[in-house]
């Protein structure tokens, strides 16, 4: 939704590419060679991986955008619940051939050439750098920090007023807007390179004075704890 | 020929994905079935034991086009539960973004999804080719339901400031300033584009129908209301609550969509079920072009539900400039507030652009216990198969060649505007 709200920017964008399929807009069958292929959502089921995995076969560049397919999101918090098996036959009275794996990121599948993190994704970085993939580049996101950006929309640092934040570990390029709406950062866009997690969930604790369990929720929300523990120092 | 299977895979320009199967035997559509192909991400499962309020912030996850609905529905649920009564202008705040959400999802329905088909196009992409000019007019629209939603929410997909009872931060009033005058400026670009939809033809096709919305005395009701159902002759008029308790969804094997039936009948909602029950509540220039349609009442042709939608479009700009107008000559002022008693049952009902959407839940000392969403497009699939069941009776219909008839397929089935994706969560 975010690619379609760059308005007119999509329409002339359109113009410079041939689009080989975008079910939102056409319903062509599809080619037999991609440039570049944008990947949202997660794969979840066998037929979205077979599918996934022949559009890498098909594809020079991969690029993957969203939390869904660079972290896994929202959907993977049932894994670390532990509890699938159980929470799917809540939900349903007939389990079968509804597939229940364990959630993966896109680069969990198949190689990825670039990922664009975010939920939602910010769709003016996604232009830029989709820009710059058509020229031939593969762009690097600057391993900063959401705190760099966070100042310039908002005059109060969550954590020093006491309340939740982990902006701190979490990549920059979203522009900070939830802390400019008083919500906190809730890391949607995963961490940043070279973090210290002991030290964000010590402010977590001393500062915003929340339990283990609720460090826990807020960490997994959006998928891939295990690269928050890889992304140390 | 006596027998033909048609099956259409992945049906372009709908929500989400999804295919079509059915035989035709003899002339006769049996046995149509929507196949959702979308992976099962266990919303109401990674709800529970979690905060209250993820209800709406995860909800909102669910959709990327219709993420306002889900965050409201969640809080609404919250607020029944605890016995919140959301105050102005933080209910106004509320509504416009309401408003927004209608239309944006409306216009990008109606011109990217729907048009193409009523043109004969085979793709968007031939379709921006032909009519420039709409199409600029179209992304105009869009854009300023997005801006109603970004300006109040913060943020236009996944909203920030909602919070239990209201609305957290106040928007900029300059910004609202400016989008008052814009929501004047289109206004008469969304009536152009209604006369568009109104000069159309559209396929000939009917069946009677249940139709179900929330009711309003006081507006055309979108964020409020009972629940207006009429069976055969009569309407009633029932709250949220019991009218859960009156449905039965059911989940067909290897369906990762379940359906919902009201006394073992399917039934339809969206904008030609809020047509059909309000239409006397639709602001003055919606009001006119409805009339200027023609269009009879009760109306039971699902391809009317587009037009329905660039009437709501017209409507929904009309009462974000009254309500714009009423809450930007003073200072907004909003805040969070605080709950002790965090431990109940609730339902939240609302308008998503595509229809009725629930959320009942169970909360426990501020931790979900439960929680089950029943989504626009979830109950509107029982209808729309049974409409395909019958869906031969279009004139025409049996003259058509296979790929003709898959074209008319698709095309009901984008009428109803589903959200695949809601379907299953």
């Amino acid at each position: 939704m975010s690619i379609f709200d760059l308005g007119e920017r999509f329409l002339e964008f359109l113009t410079k590419v041939d689009i080989g399929d975008f079910q939102l807009i056409e319903g062509s069958p599809d080619v037999d060679k991609y440039d570049i292929a944008i990947v949202e959502g997660t794969p979840i089921t066998k037929e979205n991986k077979k599918r996934l995995k022949e559009v890498r076969k098909k594809s020079k560049i991969l690029v993957a955008i969203g939390a869904c397919a660079c972290l896994g999101g929202v959907q993977e918090i049932k894994d670390y619940r532990g509890d699938k098996k159980q929470l799917i036959r809540q939900i349903y009275p007939n389990i079968r051939g509804i597939d229940n794996p364990n959630i993966k990121a896109v680069k969990e599948i198949v190689k990825v050439d670039l990922e664009i993190p975010g939920c939602p994704i910010n769709k003016e970085e996604f232009f830029r750098l989709i820009n710059q993939v058509l020229e031939g580049k593969i762009p690097e996101i600057p391993q900063n920090p959401v705190c760099v950006e966070c100042p310039r929309r908002n005059k109060n640092c969550l954590i020093l007023l006491g309340k939740p934040c982990l902006g701190p570990i979490s990549l920059a390029g979203c522009g900070a807007p939830c802390p400019a709406s008083g919500f906190l950062c809730d890391g949607c866009r995963g961490s940043r390179k070279g973090i210290n997690l002991e030290a964000m969930k010590n402010a977590l604790k001393m500062k915003a004075r929340l339990s283990e369990e609720e460090i826990k929720n807020l960490l997994e929300r959006f998928g891939k704890l295990n690269e928050l523990y890889a992304n140390k120092n | 020929m006596n027998f033909m299977r048609i099956r259409i895979d992945h049906i372009a320009k709908i929500e989400g994905h999804a295919s079509f199967t059915a035989d035709i035997v003899r002339g006769d559509i049996k046995a149509a079935k929507i196949k959702i192909e979308e992976g099962a991400r266990l919303f109401e499962g990674i709800m529970r034991d979690r905060k209250d309020v993820e209800i709406a912030e995860l909800g909102s996850r669910i959709c990327g086009v219709c993420p306002v609905v889900h965050t409201f529905a969640g809080f609404k649920a919250l607020e029944d539960a605890y016995g919140i009564k959301v105050e102005e202008p933080a209910l106004s705040l509320r509504k416009l973004m309401m408003m927004g959400q209608i239309i944006n999802s409306h216009s990008l329905h109606l011109f990217f999804f729907s048009l193409s088909d009523l043109f004969g196009f085979k793709s968007d992409l031939e379709l921006i080719n032909a009519y420039p000019e709409k199409t600029h007019d179209a992304l105009k629209i869009r854009d300023i339901g997005n801006r109603l939603v970004e300006v109040i929410g913060g943020r236009a997909i996944h909203p920030l400031t909602p919070c239990l009872g209201g609305i957290r931060q106040a928007p900029d009033l300059e910004k609202l300033k400016k989008i008052s005058d814009d929501c004047k400026n289109i206004l008469p670009l969304a009536i152009k584009l209604g006369e568009l939809f109104i000069n159309l033809k559209y396929p000939d096709f009917s069946r009677k129908t249940t139709f179900v919305s929330l009711t309003n005395f006081d507006e055309y009701a979108v964020y409020d209301g009972k629940i207006n159902i009429n069976v055969g002759y009569s309407t009633s008029h029932i709250e949220p609550k019991e009218f859960l308790l009156r449905i039965k969804e059911f989940q067909a094997k290897d369906k990762v969509a379940k359906r919902t039936h009201f006394e073992d009948e399917s039934y339809m909602v969206g904008a030609l079920a809020r047509l059909n029950h309000n239409r006397d509540r639709l602001n003055l220039e919606a009001g006119k072009l409805l009339e200027k349609s023609g269009l009879k009442f009760p109306c039971y042709n699902p391809f009317y539900n587009i037009l329905a939608q660039a009437i709501e479009i017209i409507h929904c700009l009309e009462e974000s400039i009254k309500i714009l107008e009423r809450i930007i000559t003073q200072p907004i002022k909003v805040g969070e507030i605080s709950i002790a008693e965090r431990t109940d049952r609730g339902v939240g009902a609302i308008e998503a652009p595509r229809g009725t959407l629930f959320y009942d839940i169970k909360v426990k000392n501020g931790i979900t216990e439960s929680v089950n969403i029943i989504t626009p497009t979830a109950q509107n699939l029982a209808n729309l198969e049974d409409d395909l069941e019958e869906f031969e009776q279009l004139g025409g219909f049996k003259d058509l060649n296979a790929e003709q008839k898959a074209d008319k397929i698709k095309m009901l089935i984008r009428a109803y505007d589903p959200c695949v994706t809601c379907s299953v969560h």
